[in-house]
């Protein structure tokens, strides 16, 4: 049966579903910055002359991307739920009456799960791209006197850029994407529901309310978001580019 | 060779179908017609296994402990193998897949399906109507109520295996050393639930996802929450007894008597082992799950009967319990039948079923209640089941399920989850989920009116 838009209209009306939508993008108007600026500081520290055992760092900084999501939100899920997680004990021991699962907490206790899953993962990227730089530059900078952070700032940082794009848009599809944490603490937890994120919804759609062709529209109507998103991120830095170029 | 015979089996039977119902509209709402279910099926009943063939049915189940009474069925049925395949319970994903392979037409021949599960196969046509196998001959062997819940019309879909009178386990220990009775009644409850709040501890929490059990308690209140008029399904979830039972426990989240944290999950699990938590309201399966989580607390546990809206009333609800099925495309309904007849009425099967703790058994016949006191130590040598036979004896047979369950719970936790967030009363969750589910039905093709 043809049913044209129905469904898509059907989606946008279900509050759950916007609202679901809503929440993903705060969440990465909030976390992407954070880990981004997390992992080029690692990057730059591991990069600098100074630094030492860095072949171990790197690796032990890597080492969550290697957890899986669901694994890692697991083992998360313990530290978080009162009773049996020592951070809890210990926050309530200071006085303070943290609920980690709670309403208002819940949904930056996942975007902690998914900042120590990724940082060194772009880390990983951001190094890459340090290590091609040309060594003559640094050595420019030296003999022009340039401190380790001037250096950073006027040399590494600008020629990284093109990396710092690219973990900026695999972090934005990534965050519209999120799917495993919620749904592996929404037992845990009494303030996630079944929309709590597009792709939740979509899967609840499919796979509890047996509704395929509605969770369908649900997950076209989601990539045309990162579609959009990612390219006018891309878009938006490359104007930017040009202008700073001119300029 | 049997392969095509098959395909041109499940052709031709899906054929005949959709010119007998017109439609996927019609098979849907068709279902609930009083006697549907007999118009199709027409002329292309499966031949079943000739003499001395030798077959396999395949059964989707999770019940740990299954595949013991089928070995022993296998190895009494040489003819007529069953091999279980284990599904994955968590979350619904064993309906997910049963769903799925019915539309991909290559579901198993019997399947484990909870009781409120059952109708929602019913709109894809899933399971084979089994009356005319002569499954109403058996239906003196089975309790009631339980027997009810898979007839449609004049269809029976699914023969009763267990089910979950529901029933009060408390902390004896706790009760006493604080001087608390145990509550006969909804309001001695909230008093123990006060007076228990005042000890540091908690007497239960309500689990804004778990939307079976709230169902109970609507039923216990005497809620009727679907039903059936013709070919019309009746929603009433925001009825009268479902209020009282919302603003009762609005009442005890509101004055923080009673936590909201999800049941059965580590946080709960800790607070039943420590006695942070002095009470379950849990059902008969519940005993397996309080020893196997909380080993320690051996001894201190005692069973009560669900407290009452009235004093001296007698009325329980049932949590969980399920049925084996048979599927609609099934090549030997007769074997699948006798298979899944001998499963839940055979002594020796009810024994080994019992012995896994698979609930209260749904036949009336072939155990003794103190064979279900599995674990009598863990609750100082009470005998615990004839709490739960008492309460099965007073379960409200009139209750249905509808078509959509899933999607139910998935509603009622959601709006559960809103309100308790945002402090807002348990009615705004009724009514919301009452016109939710009007629509969920409607989308399913359903004709649909508020009872």
């Amino acid at each position: 049966m043809w049913a044209g838009l129905s469904n898509y209209a059907h989606a946008l009306e279900d509050d759950r579903f916007t609202a679901g939508f809503g929440r993903v993008l705060l969440f990465g108007a909030v976390q992407i910055p954070v880990m981004i600026a997390f992992a080029t500081a690692l990057a730059l520290l591991l990069d600098a002359a100074s630094a030492r055992w860095v072949g171990f760092f790197r690796t032990a900084f890597f080492l969550p991307y290697g957890v899986p999501g669901v694994i890692a939100s697991i083992l998360w899920g313990f530290l978080y739920v009162p009773g049996i997680s020592p951070l809890v004990e210990m926050a309530h021991s200071v006085g303070w009456n943290v609920d980690f699962l709670g309403r208002g907490a819940v949904l930056w206790s996942i975007a902690n799960i998914v900042t120590w899953q990724f940082t060194g993962y772009n880390m990983l990227v951001l190094i890459a791209q340090l290590k091609a730089v040309p060594g003559e530059l640094y050595e420019a900078a030296r003999i022009d006197g340039a401190s380790a952070w001037q250096v950073a700032r006027h040399i590494k940082l600008p020629l990284i850029r093109p990396a710092l794009v690219l973990t900026t848009v695999f972090s934005l599809i990534g965050t519209l994407q999120l799917f495993a944490e919620p749904k592996v603490l929404k037992p845990l937890s009494n303030s996630i529901d079944s929309g709590y994120t597009p792709n939740l919804a979509a899967y609840n759609e499919a796979f509890t309310s047996n509704n395929q062709h509605i969770a369908a529209a649900e997950a076209v109507l989601l990539a045309l978001v990162a579609c959009v998103l990612s390219f006018g991120f891309l878009r938006l830095v490359g104007q930017r580019g040009k202008d700073g170029e001119s300029g | 060779m049997s392969d095509t015979a098959r395909n041109r089996n499940t052709w031709t039977h899906g054929t005949s179908r959709r010119a007998v119902l017109g439609g996927a509209a019609a098979a849907a709402a068709g279902f609930a017609l009083a006697g549907c279910g007999s118009d199709d099926d027409g002329g292309d009943e499966p031949k079943g296994r000739k003499k001395g063939e030798k077959i396999t049915l395949t059964f989707w189940s999770w019940v740990p402990g299954i595949d013991k009474p089928v070995a022993l069925w296998n190895s009494k049925n040489p003819e007529v193998r069953v091999k279980v395949e284990k599904v994955s319970a968590v979350d619904g994903a064993q309906y997910a897949k049963m769903h799925a392979a019915i539309k991909a037409g290559n579901p198993p021949d019997l399947g484990q399906i909870e009781y409120p599960v059952v109708p929602s196969f019913l709109i894809d046509n899933g399971l084979l109507d089994l009356t005319k196998y002569g499954v109403a001959d058996h239906k003196d062997k089975f309790i009631g109520w339980q027997w009810q819940q898979s007839v449609f019309g004049k269809a029976v879909y699914a023969v009763p295996q267990a089910s979950g009178p529901m029933g009060l386990f408390i902390r004896q220990d706790l009760f006493e050393k604080w001087g608390i009775e145990p509550p006969t009644t909804w309001d001695e409850y909230e008093a123990a639930a006060t007076a228990i709040r005042k000890k540091g501890a908690w007497i239960e929490t309500f689990s804004a996802t778990n939307g079976n059990r709230f169902a109970g308690l609507a039923w216990q209140a005497g809620a009727r929450w679907f039903g059936t008029e013709g070919d019309t399904w009746t929603v009433s979830i925001d009825d009268e007894p479902t209020r009282k039972v919302a603003d009762y426990w609005y009442g005890l989240v509101r004055r923080k008597l009673i936590k909201t944290i999800p049941d059965r999950q580590n946080a709960w699990y800790k607070d039943v082992q420590t006695g942070d938590m002095a009470s379950w309201l849990g059902a008969s399966w519940g005993d397996a799950l309080l020893v196997g989580n909380a080993p320690k607390t051996a001894g201190k546990w005692r069973v009560v009967p669900m407290p009452q809206w009235k004093k001296g009333d007698a009325a329980y609800a049932n949590w969980g319990g399920s049925t084996t099925a048979v599927f609609a495309k099934t090549k030997y309904p007769k074997d699948a039948l006798a298979f899944a007849i001998w499963l839940n009425t055979d002594p020796e099967s009810i024994k080994l079923l019992i012995e896994n703790g698979y609930g209260t058994p749904g036949a009336k016949q072939g155990y003794t209640t103190s064979q279900l006191d599995v674990h009598k130590d863990f609750f100082g040598g009470q005998e615990y089941s004839k709490v739960f036979d008492e309460a099965s004896k007073g379960v409200d047979t009139s209750w249905k399920w509808g078509p959509a369950t899933d999607t139910l719970y998935q509603r009622l936790g959601d709006a559960f989850t809103a309100a308790i967030g945002n402090g807002s009363d348990f009615r705004s969750v009724l009514k919301k989920v009452q016109s939710q589910t009007i629509t969920d039905l409607k989308e399913k093709g359903l004709q649909v009116k508020a009872g």
